[in-house]
């Protein structure tokens, strides 16, 4: 299971840097928000409003975001996990911090709960924003680290203190597992409300688990695998990281529909 | 645990509706009318821009082209860097139009709106 999601983790982010490298060759107008399902989400209000797009967002954009929307669905934040390369990356630095802590570093549980909720905030201020002051235009750019990271430090819109917050995010994620995922990136928080009614979902085996405690300490979205019947939290993302490390084997399965 | 290949197989499967239903529909970026009445002759010329990537860029194209006299309308679709240009064929000429958004005038803006009609 690891390997086949590490195959997918590293095709999409070798899929990035390509398309970062081809730009910089000259190879290439497009850039990695040329396929980011956010702008597709951004587009809506123009588009349902005025019928025009804003900036340089249009059909695939839309089109991404419809296919994320569905995917949410069925398969809660498996995007967040399998395919974001902001989330790999981060989960790679975790899993360093981890080598080298000898296991996640994590706020209180209290500090948690609140943190998990700012990712609202950013989602309102950026589409408020957005559509407001900034008019349609991707203002957010110089403040998210999935542009200012895969534009190579260098979009057209990265300012000055993008480069600290793009550093910044990465530097953090060392010592807070998934940081941006978790607690500011808008995208994870438009998907709660699918991910919570995602179809395919853990469910935990009471029969067969030793309640060992293992799998919550592997989450790196700090869930409470053990304690639960079936793993409904929003911020699953299906990485399996919890059934990779369960030493029961059936303790632990994954299910569609609950079968 | 053989379900975990639905992951990987519904992302794939996403991405591909994503990329095939793309075509289906298409919505200007930018269209924009440059006369009040329009002539009563009307051709359209239809351009694959290198350079023609977002409104911005749209703005600063409808900009070099409004110079033209004859010019009647201009669509673009930043997805495919297209430009549609509406013009009066007794006063000017896709040629004309063509130069004046890639000749000597829009190279003085060249670093801001490098365009290049893409033969």
């Amino acid at each position: 299971m690891r390997v086949l999601r590490t195959i997918v983790q590293a095709l999409f982010l070798a899929g990035v840097v390509a398309i970062l490298v081809r730009g910089a060759m000259g190879l290439t107008t497009s850039t990695c928000e040329t396929y980011c399902p956010f702008a597709g989400l951004v587009a809506l209000y123009p588009l349902l409003r005025y019928h025009t797009y804003t900036c340089a967002m249009n059909e695939l954009h839309v089109a991404l975001f419809v296919s994320l929307v569905a995917l949410t669905l069925i398969t809660k934040k498996s995007f967040c996990s399998w395919v974001c390369p902001l989330g790999t990356v981060q989960e790679w630095i975790g899993k360093a911090s981890r080598k080298v802590f000898g296991r996640y570093v994590r706020p209180p549980v209290a500090v948690d709960r609140i943190l998990l909720n700012l990712r609202y905030v950013v989602l309102v201020l950026v589409l408020g924003l957005t559509w407001t002051v900034w008019q349609g235009d991707l203002g957010f750019r110089a403040y998210d680290p999935f542009y200012i990271i895969f534009t190579g430090f260098q979009g057209h819109e990265t300012l000055w203190f993008s480069i600290f917050i793009g550093i910044g995010v990465l530097v953090a994620a060392f010592f807070v597992p998934m940081v941006w995922c978790r607690y500011l990136c808008p995208l994870s928080a438009v998907m709660d409300p699918m991910s919570r009614a995602g179809f395919l979902r853990l469910r935990r085996n009471p029969g067969l688990c030793t309640d060992c405690g293992i799998c919550d300490e592997a989450c790196p979205h700090g869930i409470p695998v053990a304690t639960a019947d079936e793993v409904s939290a929003r911020n699953c993302t299906n990485c399996l990281e919890c059934v990779e490390v369960c030493p029961e084997k059936g303790a632990l399965e994954l299910t569609l529909f609950g079968k | 645990m053989k379900k975990v290949i639905i992951i990987p197989a519904a992302v794939l499967l996403l991405i591909l509706v994503a990329f095939a239903t793309t075509g289906a529909y298409r919505v200007p970026t930018l269209e924009v009318e440059f006369v009040e009445e329009r002539p009563a002759v009307v051709k359209s010329v239809e351009y694959t821009v290198d350079g023609l990537t977002c409104r911005g860029k749209s703005r600063g194209f409808a900009g070099m082209i409004s110079g033209v006299e004859g010019i009647v309308s201009l669509t673009t679709y930043a997805r495919s860097n297209t430009a549609i240009v509406e013009y009066d064929p007794t006063l000017t000429d896709p040629v004309e139009i063509e130069t004046a958004f890639e000749g000597p005038i829009a190279h003085e803006d060249e670093e801001d709106f490098p365009f290049k009609a893409k033969k």
